[in-house]
């Protein structure tokens, strides 16, 4: 018996250590990419230097610690990236946050958009329902786009570029239809919403489209592994 | 600056470190009051890469882990002479005033 706990011991210790080491490495996966090419393996040697003896889980403390890391590194800018991409990457998750904000306004304001138009053009209460459902269709498509656009250009993808335009191109038009259709009379917020949307696709389209920002797009450097 | 970030950039004006060295060395020169975490140095470390305040002085692998030497680079050390100068002055601007004979022989 004495003999099996002898053997037991360093095998169980090394057990420790690994369970330990998996779940420091769960907790690094949590940042991006490029951070733990550079430093994973360094980090995961100072964690497993300050480790107790007999410990087999990361500490809350540490874990903790770790995490506001991850999130600390996920809002700094990449490596060589430009102020101008790393702005327009922002840009595009607030343009995902303000298409969300844009079909909750949608959805308030129905029952009063139809009541408005209904005043004025009382055939025209159907199409308002049609333009009511394709919104309210197309925001969560919209939200996706957008994401994946940010998505794109902070993974430093050119063709993201020419959907950014184009998608620039469609908020224009859409906006433009909107006006035709006396939005402005009708639903004033909805057109407010859509006009928050259409600022944000440009700003980033500008910044997108800056010599430094063409620069990164255009050139590609060698990966470092 | 940070607390922190002084102290990791004072741990660095001695000399070269790696990671565990430094939080060892942040621990003696605070008298054991602040313990910095590994999440806290690496995300402090790259900021102070980016800046330009700090380098990468030399890579060893001991026991197949990998060591990072960071060193401070010139502008790192101005930055710190900069702010141990600042908080020297306001430190000693209390201790005078507190205790105007002390601070007057310390100053």
């Amino acid at each position: 018996m004495s003999e099996l706990e002898g053997q037991g011991l360093p095998q169980a210790r090394g057990d420790d250590s690994a369970s330990l080491e998996r779940g420091y490495r769960r907790l690094l996966a949590t940042y991006p990419g490029w951070f733990r090419r550079e430093n994973e393996r360094e980090i995961l040697a100072v964690l497993m230097a300050c480790a107790q003896d007999d410990q087999t889980r990361p500490s809350l403390e540490a874990a903790v610690d770790l995490l506001k890391g991850a999130v600390r590194m996920r809002l700094r800018p990449r490596p060589g990236q430009p102020r101008t991409v790393y702005a327009a990457v922002r840009l595009m998750w607030l343009g995902a946050l303000a298409e969300l904000g844009a079909l909750f306004t949608i959805m308030a304001t129905a029952v009063a958009v139809r009541a408005a138009v209904a005043r004025t053009y009382p055939d025209g209460v159907n199409s308002v329902n049609v333009h009511i459902v394709v919104d309210e269709v197309a925001a969560p498509i919209v939200i996706v786009l957008w994401l994946w656009l940010a998505w794109a250009h902070s993974k430093r993808k050119d063709p993201a570029r020419i959907a950014l335009v184009s998608f620039l191109g469609l908020i224009t038009l859409s906006m433009i239809g909107s006006l035709a259709q006396e939005a402005a009379t009708f639903a004033p917020a909805d057109l407010i919403a859509g006009a928050v949307l259409w600022a944000i696709a440009l700003a980033a389209v500008v910044l997108i489209f800056t010599p430094a920002s063409n620069r990164y797009f255009r050139v590609r450097e060698p990966v470092l592994v | 600056m940070q607390e922190a970030t002084f102290l990791i950039l004072t741990a660095l004006a001695a000399g070269s470190q790696h990671g565990y060295g430094i939080i060892s060395d942040v621990s003696e020169i605070s008298g054991g009051r602040v313990k910095l975490l590994a999440g806290t140095l690496y995300t402090a470390l790259d900021r102070l890469r980016a800046d330009g305040l700090i380098g990468v002085d030399r890579e060893e692998v001991v026991e197949n882990r990998l060591r990072r030497y960071y060193r401070l680079t010139p502008a790192g050390e101005q930055r710190l002479a900069a702010e141990a100068a600042r908080l020297h002055a306001h430190a000693t601007a209390a201790l005078r005033r507190l205790n105007p004979n002390l601070a007057g022989g310390l100053a």
